[in-house]
């Protein structure tokens, strides 16, 4: 008997129990579409940071007192041993970096802000050296972004983001009305072009104002974050080196100390981000691997009952000259054949599950392009792993008492 | 002795022994037969002679506990599964009391089974399976399941299927067992054509009147062969 014949039996076998087969498939169909779904998000996340990373420019770095630290004490121990990076730090940086052709540097507080009985909650109130906006671009939708000259002069403006104008300046234009800051009437110079939102969070809820008068307003005790521009790209590391050494310095560290400031890169973020995910993935991959493997044992077991049901097929089969190989082809291919519907059917649930969730939720799933030919094997996997007992026991069945079975 | 020519079944001291519980039942003791090709055998005996036990040996579905057998001049008797059912395919053609139809197949499908583990390919295949169930009469009725026949199509269906190959031996189980005596009567007769036509024919039945179908009667009791009575002449085949 060939393949064919072996896939014919397989599918009208399948299709006469077409209820037992579905339900027999619940699980492989659940564990499938799990995956891929998560995949499909987690894709769709990784394009969507690299994406934002690539508008952070080539040869661009930031100096910050805590980095990226996903986890609570780290974060805690970095708070306490790190010395906080001031407006100080940055001048040295700009004196004695010569790699460097840009320095600027912004500082964060988080309020809410009232306009007659409109309030918007926790608004990211950045204060920025002018000098930021040319190494981090920022779209501007209308009016201007905040001038150098502002900064000399601690002007009370303001550039805020699309959420401030939504919500507190409806159907008006902004640009020339005051907005009311810690107590000031801050004249809005710029609206930002709208940027959406990451997993939810608004990217819009912010103003930018300039740093000298965040100093008044917040106080000069916070630290600031120093974005770094190396004059050439491709040798970043260079201007690294001069910032680090300036920044040692600063901060008198020992030769064996660690430094107590941290570099970001869109690459390390991109790095971060990346393992962040592929550890989620695993995750998720060793939870639906337990429910494939379950899939995997509600076939066999399946298979175990059609090989019992069947015995009397099977005994004429081998009167008529099935060999035992024969046997084993029809049920391992009809195992195989199962086990891969489940499949094609979990890759279009997670299909649609994907293109649902990047319509009607935050997350930008992308349905990934390896997901059908991974599934298939997977699938074909499970099926022959899990076909194959059944299969030869049905081939090791003795003829004459199969025939004799009822 | 070497087996010559014609014949189709040569059995020399054969026996089959089982296992029961802690005793062995000894359900063959030592069967010489020889069956030449043209002829009609009924096998006959009671239940328990051991005429069920001696047909599955015949039919390379068990192998003896000791003895030879030549099936076609090639000696069986020592041969794995996989051989077996190789020789089953090519050389036998099983008719069974209760049919033993796929249930989900077409009559045509049913047919083409052997075929189908004997490596021919599909267009021989439906060829050769639609002549076989023209030559039972059924070919009119080839897309239609087994349980839209009834007992006596079904019985011709699993006739066709056991022609198919175009065997050497064609063994039939009480072909007659689950019919009326009017069906019965119509599938005899399509075995006397059969015969006539030039295969080789053994029926292992317990009904007198089905065994007077053939030339030959082979009648077992206690594991032994009590009688071979030949009726008549069997017919000259032609070379």
């Amino acid at each position: 008997m060939n393949f064919v014949e072996g896939f014919r039996l397989a599918l009208e076998s399948i299709w006469a129990n077409r209820l037992r087969s579905f339900l027999t498939l619940l699980g492989v169909i659940i564990g499938i579409a799990a995956i891929i779904s998560t995949a499909a998000v987690i894709q769709g996340l990784n394009s969507y940071v690299s994406e934002k990373l690539s508008n952070l420019g080539k040869g661009v770095f930031t100096v910050q007192r805590v980095g990226l630290i996903t986890n609570r004490e780290a974060f805690l121990a970095a708070i306490r041993r790190n010395r906080k990076l001031l407006p100080a730090d940055g001048r040295a940086i700009i004196e004695r970096c010569p790699s460097a052709s840009a320095v600027a540097w912004e500082t964060h507080a988080t309020i809410d802000i009232k306009r007659g009985t409109n309030e918007i909650r926790d608004v990211d109130v950045g204060g920025i050296t002018p000098g930021i906006l040319e190494i981090e671009p920022f779209e501007v939708a209308d009016g201007r972004i905040l001038a150098q000259h502002e900064e000399d002069g601690s002007a009370p403006v303001v550039f805020v983001g699309n959420d401030i104008v939504e919500r507190l300046f409806p159907g008006i234009d902004p640009v020339g009305k005051d907005l009311r800051i810690k107590g000031r009437d801050l004249r809005i110079v710029g609206v930002a072009a709208k940027k959406g939102s990451i997993l939810g969070f608004s990217q819009d809820n912010f103003v930018k104002i300039p740093f000298s008068l965040h100093r008044k307003l917040f106080g000069t005790r916070r630290s600031i974050n120093i974005s770094v521009q190396a004059a050439v790209p491709e040798d970043m590391e260079t201007t690294m080196d001069e910032v680090r050494t300036v920044l040692r310095a600063r901060h008198h560290l020992e030769p064996a100390d660690d430094d107590d400031f941290t570099f970001l890169t869109a690459e390390g973020i991109n790095t971060l981000w990346r393992s962040l995910t592929a550890t989620i993935f695993s995750i998720a991959l060793f939870v639906v691997g337990i429910s494939l493997v379950v899939g995997g044992v509600v076939i066999m077991n399946i298979m175990l009952v059609s090989v019992v049901e069947r015995t009397r097929e099977i005994g004429v089969r081998k009167a008529v000259g099935a060999r035992q190989r024969d046997i084993v082809l029809q049920f391992l291919v009809e195992a195989v054949l199962l086990s891969c519907v489940g499949g094609l059917i979990g890759v279009a649930i997670a299909w649609g599950l994907s293109e649902l969730l990047a319509a009607y939720t935050p997350l930008p799933a992308r349905f990934p392009s390896w997901a059908p030919p991974v599934a298939f094997l997977i699938c074909a996997g499970i099926g022959v792993f899990f076909g194959i007992h059944p299969a030869r026991r049905a081939a090791r069945l003795d003829p004459i008492e199969a025939l004799r079975t009822e | 002795m070497a087996p010559g020519s014609d014949e189709v079944i040569r059995t020399e001291a054969l026996t089959r022994s089982f296992p029961m519980g802690s005793t062995i039942v000894h359900a063959l003791r030592g069967v010489d037969l020889v069956i030449r090709r043209g002829e009609y055998v009924a096998i006959m005996g009671p239940s328990g002679s051991g005429k069920s036990t001696l047909m599955n040996l015949i039919g390379c579905l068990d192998t003896p506990s000791s003895g030879q057998y030549w099936l076609s001049g090639q000696p069986v008797a020592q041969l794995g599964q996989d051989d077996l059912a190789r020789i089953r395919n090519k050389t036998i053609g099983f008719v069974f009391q209760t049919f033993n139809l796929l249930a989900r197949a077409t009559a045509l499908r049913n047919v083409e089974l052997p075929l189908i583990y004997g490596g021919v390919p599909p267009a021989e295949r439906r060829a050769r399976a639609e002549e076989a169930l023209q030559q039972v009469d059924l070919g009119t009725r080839m897309d239609h399941r087994p349980n839209q026949l009834s007992g006596g199509q079904r019985q011709r269906v699993s006739i066709a299927r056991a022609l198919v190959t175009k065997p050497a031996l064609l063994l039939a189980d009480e072909p007659t067992g689950n019919l009326d005596s009017k069906t019965s009567a119509e599938i005899m007769v399509l075995f006397d054509a059969l015969h006539r036509a030039g295969n080789t024919i053994v029926v292992v039945t317990h009904e007198r009147d089905i065994a007077e179908h053939a030339h030959r009667i082979v009648t077992i009791r206690d594991g032994q062969i009590a009688s071979d009575e030949l009726r008549k002449r069997p017919e000259a085949i032609a070379p």
